[in-house]
């Protein structure tokens, strides 16, 4: 009997042990801001050098990695189509307002190019061997390219090893990496980061408090944003604080629980970075409640995100612009298969919206030129 | 007093947890005791604490109800739609709580019509549901819930910080502990869960007091939906999804046995409360995300633990008296 109330106790010991040795490792805390600033910018540079080590491709480290324009430049404007090929697309859930507006994009590039698309998607954000089942039947019906974008890093790579087999050109277009495909096209997430970390500093006056709020702590793109988001702040010698972070499993819930908690405890937080706007929208609930003056940055430009900076709320956010993302990745995929030399990654536009922006053309934000299609 | 204890030593023993929990984030950062963080953690343990006290009504019955995160995203969608359309908040609140007592009566449906098992009848419904929210919206968000309606919910008492919702949620847990203990429901809710056939012979409608479990469980789940719907003003498809584990950590923790026939609506209280004070203290002291998994996990199987620490404890007490 005694023995098992022992046990009871060393049992709480371990925990409360656990939740001591995690916040010693971790370096910022409110109340000793300033010397702490230098230790946690050294663990955000050593972070994010090991998340780069871990990859065996990092699309927004690539060295040949091009922009369209760049890619235009160096093999002309016009993309020669041959009226026989067959392109099939693998994508994520079109509950997701992103993946509709891609699909957008890809119907729009099938209708200037004339090129019938088989368009997959899946029916929810996890059905991994769905996903993989669409590819292996796509490249089963002998199509010429796969634009993939797989749920997650790995859900897809004996699928692409099989296409590649069979001859089949594999792009992997945006979200989950596959190391095995033959290209990358989508956003640098690296450069999402970056950019809101200059907008904020200049909003900021290149001073003050700021938090992230991270998406899922092992995702690629979550990942990178937050790495950009550090890295510009340490490059630029930057006089923001990376006060917390923290994940919100993209939950926007959970973000604005999170965001809560935050603003009381720091009145002299300045700004918060989300790596999407789902959190953002969260938040900006939180700092709304709260009555605080705090800056709140997204990623990905959703629809709401654009109403809700319309209407004061959300501050910025950092487009992709998924519609134009596809008609990229489909040029890029003629390209290839006009026998071009792609490089392994290519680079789609992206842009910062906040209320000066939020109401301008997004083609005349990126400077948009359509492609010129040749059919043969 | 002597008599509380022994009816809610398990409850006692897991709020003694929580303080000392707070004593332990106190050391570690003492912003964490401040009145403005109590205020926090009470609005943050408010969602998981509605879904948790549903859910405990289907536990208690040896069933579960896996659809609550389902069922939390279809009220705010509804409630979400007539209000950006312009009805009366009151009137779209009521209709939320039906909308959650139907889905409930549904889940009662299979669990005793059709007499399915009450995971895989759950299991089926939190697909079946999570779609029929992605088929009404298409995957689009409604926006825009208009204040009256938020207010509702999101208001305070004067300038306290106060919010109503954490009123609401105390309403709704003084009411479970109300019909659990002073009613012959609450009786009939534990004699099924603990035995359903010696209940059925003693003469218990074990089929009404299964519905009445689930149809609680969707009203609780219900009023869940619409404190998130006004704290965020918006309601999506994909809202709530993965909420029903954290729920039944919360009853767990305050001693929900999931055999059924045993749990209080103090002891689900308490386990929600636990499971806010970590979440916010975690915060507070900064503690890397990855661990935060490691830390919850651990406290669920520590405070389980005490299922049978509680008698060694009783044990320890009346040895040391005599």
């Amino acid at each position: 009997m005694k023995k098992r109330f022992l046990a009871t106790f060393l049992a709480a010991a371990m925990v409360l042990g656990v939740v001591g040795c995690g916040s010693s490792s971790s370096s910022t805390t409110s109340d000793s801001a300033s010397d702490s600033t230098e230790q946690a910018t050294d663990a955000a540079e050593e972070e994010s050098a090991e998340e780069v080590d871990e990859l065996e491709f990092n699309p927004d480290q690539a060295e040949d990695a091009m922009t369209i324009d760049e890619l235009r430049e160096a093999n002309g404007v016009e993309v020669t189509v041959n009226s026989d090929w067959e392109i099939g697309v693998v994508m994520k859930s079109l509950s997701n307002e992103f993946w509709r507006t891609l699909q957008e994009g890809y119907e729009q590039a099938s209708a200037d190019t004339g090129l019938a698309f088989n368009i997959q998607a899946t029916t929810d954000e996890s059905d991994e061997i769905g996903q993989q089942t669409m590819t292996e039947t796509l490249t089963n019906q002998g199509v010429d390219a796969l634009l993939l974008s797989p749920i997650s890093d790995s859900n897809l790579t004996s699928a692409v090893e099989n296409a590649n087999d069979a001859g089949v050109l594999t792009v992997n277009v945006n979200d989950g990496l596959i190391a095995q495909a033959q290209h990358y096209v989508g956003p640098n997430a690296y450069m999402n980061g970056q950019l809101a970390a200059e907008w904020i500093s200049e909003k900021l006056g290149d001073e003050g408090d700021v938090a992230i709020v991270i998406g899922m702590a092992k995702a690629f793109a979550a990942r990178e944003r937050t790495a950009g988001f550090k890295d510009w702040i340490e490059e630029n010698n930057s006089g923001l604080n990376v006060w917390a972070e923290q994940n919100a499993d993209w939950d926007r819930t959970k973000a604005k629980d999170l965001a809560a908690t935050w603003i009381q405890q720091n009145p002299d937080l300045k700004a918060i970075f989300c790596n999407n706007d789902d959190m953002a929208l969260g938040v900006v609930e939180a700092v709304r409640e709260a009555e605080a003056d705090i800056l709140v940055v997204g990623v990905d430009g959703i629809g709401e995100a654009y109403e809700s900076i319309r209407n004061g709320g959300l501050d910025a956010t950092v487009d992709s612009f998924p519609y134009y993302m596809a008609q990229v990745a489909t040029e890029c995929t003629l390209r290839a298969l006009g026998g071009q030399e792609l490089p392994s990654a290519v680079a789609t536009p992206q842009a910062l919206i906040d209320a000066d922006n939020v109401d301008t053309d997004p083609a005349e934000l990126i400077n948009w030129v359509a492609p010129t299609y040749v059919t043969e | 007093m002597k008599n509380f204890y022994v009816k809610y030593k398990r409850e006692i023993l897991v709020f003694v947890a929580t303080l000392i929990l707070c004593v332990v984030f106190t050391v570690l950062n003492p912003q964490f005791l401040t009145w403005r963080n109590f205020l926090t953690i009470f609005q943050q343990m408010v969602l998981n604490g509605l879904l948790a006290v549903g859910i405990m009504f289907t536990i208690l019955t040896g069933g579960i109800d896996l659809s609550i995160g389902c069922t939390f995203a279809i009220v705010g969608i509804a409630v979400a739609t007539c209000t950006v359309g312009g009805m009366n908040p009151v009137m779209a609140l009521v209709i939320g709580l039906i909308v959650g007592a139907v889905l409930g009566l549904f889940n009662g449906f299979l669990v005793t019509n059709l007499k399915l098992q009450p995971f895989i009848a759950t299991l089926g419904t939190m697909s079946l549901y999570r779609g029929i929210a992605y088929v009404v919206t298409g995957g689009v968000p409604v926006t825009n819930v208009p204040d009256s309606f938020r207010n509702i919910f999101n208001g305070q008492i004067g300038n306290s910080g106060i919010r109503y919702y954490v009123i609401v949620m105390l309403v709704v847990f003084i009411v479970a502990h109300v019909i659990l203990s002073k009613t012959r429901t609450g009786d009939y809710l534990y004699a099924v869960g603990g035995n359903e056939e010696a209940a059925k012979l003693s003469g218990v409608n074990t089929r009404k007091t299964k519905y009445i479990a689930y149809i609680a469980s969707g009203v609780c789940t219900a009023v869940a939906g619409l404190v998130m719907l006004a704290s965020l003003g918006s309601a999506e498809a994909t809202a709530g999804i993965g909420y029903e584990t954290n729920a039944i950590a919360a009853a767990a923790i305050g001693g929900t046995s999931m055999a059924g026939g045993r749990g209080t609506a103090l002891g689900t209280f308490v386990g929600a409360l636990l499971l806010a004070v970590l979440k916010v203290g975690m915060v507070v002291i900064n503690v890397d995300s990855f661990w935060q998994y490691v830390v919850t996990g651990l406290i669920i199987i520590v405070a389980s633990y005490f299922e049978y620490a509680k008698d060694d404890f009783a044990a320890f007490l009346a040895r040391h008296k005599n």
